[in-house]
């Protein structure tokens, strides 16, 4: 037969076939079949080829034979994939000789639009491992006989490969993981995108190879020889990847026959046109896109899962430095957990029945960094089905939780749970934005994972060394409760789960129900349902006029106070950020820091703003219905305090300052003593008096308590509420239950003039060993007039030392100042104390101000020199 | 054709866009900026410390037209941008030689 005749014969019998294939398929949608039928197809067309054109004999010529590779190889060959194809030589002598015939049997496939790549090889090339060429080597390991020299394919593989496998193991292992790795990190490090590719991105195809390459070479290392296929993996594994298999090939099948070309991108039309012909999942009930995502996603994740175990579990012989960092992180083995090779074990398998150590475990896993190992996750496993009874709930569960997402490494350790789904079991709201694909111009990741990379996003800031994460790292360290925002973070987008609602609204709902599940106190709850509920305020803000003051007021009055002001605006540089890499832009990140350190003055320079009790307010509402018997007591405790102190205290507070205020009566100076998270709190309800506020923080430095933060407000009829934030230096409160009494008593002796302050202090100081100064900040005493109606501020920024706000305190005193508001607040060694001061109920003329700022330099001047002596 | 770049308040986008929307102008680009004009900077106190915005941030606009439309399109702008402040931003124009949609090579106004 003529070679013209021959091309037209297989032209015709190669495009009939491809479309017989491809209207099967259309009928079926069984991706399998299909790569099956093309690859016999293939197979039967380079046959005729092979005989036409090499040899008419069946195992012929001697010493050379064709070899499929890759995806053809292992027989399954998508309509558009390459065709990879071995000639073999048994030595170079004979190269020439085949020269012009593999040209040619080349140029037959090509002219008949199959793409074909062709590589010819001797037996010893392919015995040379090319660090450059890994590719290679690693395709040799789905290679298949063909046609030709039989005996000599199997020299190629029952030697030469296995030999080559084992000689370069290391390298073949460590070229595949770097590969790897730089692959899954152009994806995000994650499954969850919008608009996946099946192929590429993590959990993909080429994911499924990599797992199966890993496992082929380690167990050829081990048993220098080729391993039953079955054997490579462990029956549950090898289940969930057969069954992730089947439905990746439908989807990429379908992908390839849909876009006429090897286009793996499952774009938004495949994902509904996919949905609505069931491919992969023929015999399920789902017909929705997002049903169907989840299915994708629920296979791609234990392909990824599998993938990262096994690039994971890879010897640490390579580098000295990966030795000691994996030797280093085994030291972190304790009596629950082993580590080896950045993997936990349980040391007691069966502990797991304690819902606690399963907590325990996530704990260990997001302070430290580490991955659990496949029989962790094994036992894990288990112990659901009678978890779900009767989940952990309630405040033990927000402990851990809280716990859990303040840790460096939280957001993996939430990925893991979910992926084992035990944070839905948990927080069961959270189901409605599992794998959840919303469509959108910009975001890239599914709902869930969005929320998983905003936690991430602020857990990095630390780590970073851009400007703009520089600058938010800061205002990051100065939160008091940042298991709060992360909280909010983890369900600030629930509510997209449920469809036709405005998403913030139905959040908000998930978010009330979640707490409750946790048991969360009110003002938890109100800071948690104040952040979701804000989530885009800064963004619509950022669309006015941020340098306009009206702008900034109407956005500060929302914030309230500058802790939730600073929360919300890290909730929305993660939120951005979370969205695609590259949309916090830092244009948009400087615009947002503008936007807080505007609202940022506007509070504190706004808050003498006078309440009147009498006012409609929903704070005021909320704390009346709280108290409905305290009527009139409640309005002339409120009438004249500043707004500020409504925004700082919740309405429990309010109330307990109240009664407290109703027994002065009895005793004069009413304590509350408590003791927080990160400090003691010190509440103080009295009457105002001249050094009041400075003794208060002279007896606390007396004690050789570092007081962290202070606030003083005082009302109409002359009460003041002075609440001290300080930290237990020497551990006397923490350790010693009789000495909270004591330690009352001592204030309370010192401002009935019963007990001698300044002795106190004298003692304190000659006891105190100088410390020494990190960072040395310069004092700078600033007045500002115009912020406020009745009284004058100033800022005193000055080295923080014990003492330094009794001195302070007592020097306005001195000066005939009332202390209306003390905002104090630290910042590492750097003190930074607002006052707002009134000389006989008026502002400070400029004369006055002077007087104080010089006296107050020397004070603080006399300070340091007394420390030197 | 004429080319158009206006610098703008960044609040002022929205407006702008529905502007020119509605004198039939579709294509535009939108870059953010940041710069600054006579209006020079802004300074705020935070923490004790100056912090300094001397480019202030802007968004830039650009789109090409026919010169039919370009002074219908500079109005539309003007009056959509415009709070009578300074820091209202500036429009340019410029001539321009040609347009070539790459799709198809089309050239000249069609291309637009």
């Amino acid at each position: 037969m003529s070679t013209a005749v021959l091309s037209s014969e297989l032209r015709d019998l190669y495009l009939e076939e491809s479309d017989r294939i491809q209207q099967a398929f259309a009928s079926t949608g069984d991706g399998r079949s299909a790569l099956e039928q093309r690859t016999r197809l293939v197979e039967s067309i380079l046959q005729k080829l092979w005989h036409e054109i090499i040899s008419p004999e069946e195992h012929g010529p001697s010493g050379f034979a064709l070899v499929a590779l890759g995806g053809f190889g292992r027989g399954w060959l998508f309509p558009h994939s390459d065709i990879d194809i071995l000639f073999l030589h048994a030595n170079s002598d004979a190269e020439p000789t085949y020269r012009d015939s593999i040209r040619r049997f080349s140029q037959e496939l090509w002219d008949l639009r199959m793409k074909v790549s062709p590589t010819t090889r001797t037996l010893t090339e392919c015995d040379r491992f090319d660090g450059a060429n890994v590719e290679f080597t690693v395709s040799l390991l789905d290679s298949r006989y063909l046609l030709g020299d039989r005996e000599l394919f199997d020299r190629l593989h029952d030697k030469v490969i296995p030999k080559l496998v084992m000689r370069e193991a290391q390298s073949l292992v460590q070229s595949l993981a770097e590969v790897t790795r730089s692959r899954h990190a152009k994806y995000g490090n994650t499954v969850f995108h919008l608009e996946p590719n099946v192929k590429d991105g993590p959990g993909g195809l080429r994911d499924y190879n990599v797992a199966c390459w890993l496992a082929l070479i380690s167990a050829m290392d081990k048993l220098r020889d080729w391993p039953e296929a079955r054997t490579l993996f462990p029956v549950s594994t090898r289940k969930q990847l057969d069954s992730a298999l089947e439905f990746l090939m439908s989807v990429r099948c379908f992908l390839h026959l849909r876009q006429g070309r090897d286009d793996n991108l499952l774009l938004w039309e495949s994902q509904d046109d996919a949905a609505g012909r069931r491919i992969g999942t023929p015999d399920s009930e789902i017909t929705d896109t997002a049903g169907w995502m989840r299915t994708y996603f629920g296979q791609a994740r234990s392909v990824y899962r599998v993938c990262e175990q096994l690039l994971e579990e890879i010897p640490a012989a390579w580098s000295s430095l990966y030795r000691q960092f994996q030797h280093w992180r085994s030291r972190l083995s304790n009596a629950d957990f082993s580590v080896v090779d950045g993997l936990i074990y349980l040391q007691q398998p069966n502990s797991l029945h304690d819902p606690e150590m399963l907590l325990r475990t996530f704990h260990f896993m997001a302070t430290h960094g580490l991955r659990l190992s496949t029989t962790t996750e094994y036992r894990i496993e288990q112990v659901l089905p009678s978890l779900a009874a009767t989940p952990p709930r309630g405040a033990e569960l927000w402990l851990y939780l809280g716990e859990i997402l303040t840790q460096p490494y939280a957001a993996d350790a939430l990925r893991a749970m979910h992926a084992l789904k035990l944070l839905t079991l948990l927080l069961p709201e959270l189901k409605a934005i599992d794998a959840l694909v919303v469509r959108d111009f910009y975001h890239r990741f599914t709902v869930d994972e969005h929320s998983f990379v905003a936690i991430e996003c602020l857990h990095r800031l630390r780590q970073s060394e851009a400007e703009w994460d520089q600058r938010y790292a800061e205002l990051f360290s100065e939160l008091e409760r940042p298991e709060l925002l992360y909280l909010a973070l983890l369900l600030h987008d629930v509510g997209k789960g449920t469809p036709n609602t405005n998403h913030v609204d139905a959040s908000l709902q998930a978010a009330e129900s979640c707490m409750e599940r946790l048991d969360l106190d009110p003002s938890e709850r109100e800071t948690v349902v104040f952040l979701i509920g804000s989530h885009l305020e800064i963004s619509s803000t950022l669309r006015r006029d941020i340098f306009e003051p009206e702008t900034v007021r109407v956005f500060a009055e929302k914030m309230e106070t500058p802790e939730r002001l600073k929360m919300l605006t890290l909730l929305t540089y993660a939120d951005i950020k979370a969205v695609n890499p590259d949309a916090l832009t830092p244009w948009k990140a400087e615009n947002v820091f503008q936007l807080y350190i505007a609202a940022f003055n506007y509070l504190n320079h706004s808050v003498d703003e006078r309440l009147r009790a009498d006012t409609e307010d929903d704070h005021l509402a909320q704390i009346r219905a709280l108290i409905p018997t305290a009527g009139r007591k409640l309005k002339t405790f409120l009438e004249g305090l500043p707004k500020r102190y409504l925004a700082a205290y919740s309405a429990t507070d309010v109330l307990a300052h109240v009664e407290m205020a109703g027994r002065l009566g009895k005793d004069p100076v009413q304590l509350l003593l408590e003791r927080g998270r990160h400090w003691f709190e010190l509440t103080l309800v009295t009457h105002d008096r001249p050094f009041l506020f400075a003794s208060v923080a002279g007896v606390l430095a007396g004690w050789g308590m570092n007081i962290v933060k202070a606030n003083a407000f005082s009302n109409q009829a002359g009460i003041v509420v002075d609440t001290f934030y300080f930290t237990d230096r020497f551990r006397t409160l923490e350790l010693n239950l009789q000495e909270w009494e004591r330690f009352k008593r001592s204030i309370i002796g010192v401002l009935l003039g019963e007990s001698d302050l300044d002795r106190m202090l004298r003692e304190r100081l000659r006891a105190e060993k100088p410390g020494a100064t990190k960072v040395k900040v310069d004092t700078k005493i600033d007045f500002d007039d115009s912020c406020s109606t009745r009284s004058t501020l100033v800022q005193v920024i000055a080295q923080d030392r014990l003492g330094l706000l009794h001195s302070i305190a007592s020097c306005l005193a001195h000066q005939k100042c009332n202390i209306e508001i003390a905002l104090i607040d630290t910042e590492g060694q750097m003190a930074i104390d607002v006052f707002y001061l009134t000389a006989n109920g008026a502002k400070l003329t400029s004369e006055q101000q002077g007087r104080v700022k010089t006296a107050l330099l020397e004070t603080l001047r006399a300070d340091v020199d007394f420390k030197i002596r | 054709m004429i080319k158009i770049e206006a610098s703008i308040q960044t609040s002022k986008l929205e407006a702008v866009k529905d502007a020119l929307h509605e004198i039939g102008v579709e294509g535009m680009t939108v870059l953010e900026v940041r710069g600054h004009g006579r209006q020079k900077g802004h300074t705020e106190f935070y923490r004790g410390r100056e912090y300094t915005v001397d480019l202030i941030p802007k968004i830039k606009l650009e789109t090409v037209l026919p010169d039919a439309i370009v002074e219908k399109a500079v109005q539309a702008i003007a009056t959509a941008a415009r709070t009578g402040k300074i820091g209202d931003g500036k429009i340019f124009l410029s001539q321009v030689d040609e347009a070539i949609r790459i799709r198809n090579d089309e050239r000249g106004e069609g291309a637009l």
